[in-house]
């Protein structure tokens, strides 16, 4: 089996079991009394920015790896996990204003949490924008490298931005140091949701590594 | 605990078919890009 069908059969495994998280979390799953059905919003936009986080996260680490011992795939792998994080990060920028709109009643603010996850997004797009632009591999590979260690060093202050800033965002539930503080049916349903978006990342990252190079000059 | 659950169940399901838009789009286009390269 090739790299590109193993990431066709993950990928299409991932869309159905995302079928089965939707089921869940619409028909089995209960309604928050305080916040109504938007509630459930939350189990697609806390997956999703777990996802654009985990591609910006190997996207710095492989470029690290890049950086230390020139191998190309650590590179190519950076190029497909921060193309598949834009696509993460759009279903978060988008389902988590929508939330915002019911919940805070406006569709944005600029507090510290939103104002980074948005810089996030303008990071995979210039990281995107940049292997576009220059031509020289090897060029484009450190240029790339030195953006995607950028992104990397975001991701803690975007985790922490709740507590080191006054912000609308709630804080973490699950990954925080105490226990989670969800009842045990929405919390099994938050899992599935992270464990299938997770899955999909892989199907996603997979089917974008062996498409290579596709849509970028070589000189 | 509020007297009425609040109606935003609109919300709800724009913000599922948005995701799943995406999400569904994404997979797509790169399932014709690794057909087309392979």
């Amino acid at each position: 089996m090739t790299l590109a069908q193993r990431g066709r059969w993950i990928t299409g495994v991932a869309l159905l079991l995302l079928a089965g998280v939707y089921v869940r979390a619409l028909v089995f799953t209960p309604e928050e009394i305080h916040q109504g059905l938007a509630q459930k919003i939350f189990y697609v936009h806390a997956p999703a920015a777990w996802s654009a986080m985990l591609s910006m996260g190997l996207v710095g680490l492989s470029s690290i790896l890049f950086l230390l011992v020139k191998d190309p795939r650590y590179d190519r792998f950076a190029a497909a996990s921060a193309e598949v994080g834009t696509a993460f990060s759009v279903v978060m920028l988008t389902t988590g204003p929508i939330w915002g709109k019911t919940i805070w009643g406006t569709w944005w603010t600029w507090d510290a949490r939103l104002t980074l996850t948005l810089f996030l997004f303008f990071l995979f797009l210039g990281y995107l924008l940049l292997r576009g632009a220059v031509t020289e591999p090897g060029l484009r590979a450190r240029y790339s490298a030195v953006l995607g260690i950028c992104g990397l060093v975001l991701l803690p202050f975007i985790h922490l931005s709740v507590y080191l800033f006054r912000t609308l965002h709630p804080a973490p539930i699950v990954l925080k140091p105490s226990a989670p503080s969800l009842p045990p049916e929405m919390l099994v349903t938050l899992l599935c949701s992270f464990g299938v978006f997770t899955l999909l990342y892989v199907g996603f990252v997979t089917l974008r590594y062996a498409i290579g190079d596709g849509g970028e000059r070589d000189a | 605990m509020p007297d009425t659950m609040p109606q935003n169940g609109a919300y709800m399901v724009a913000a599922y078919i948005d995701a799943a838009v995406i999400l569904l789009v994404y997979a797509l286009f790169l399932f014709r890009r690794s057909r087309r390269s392979s």
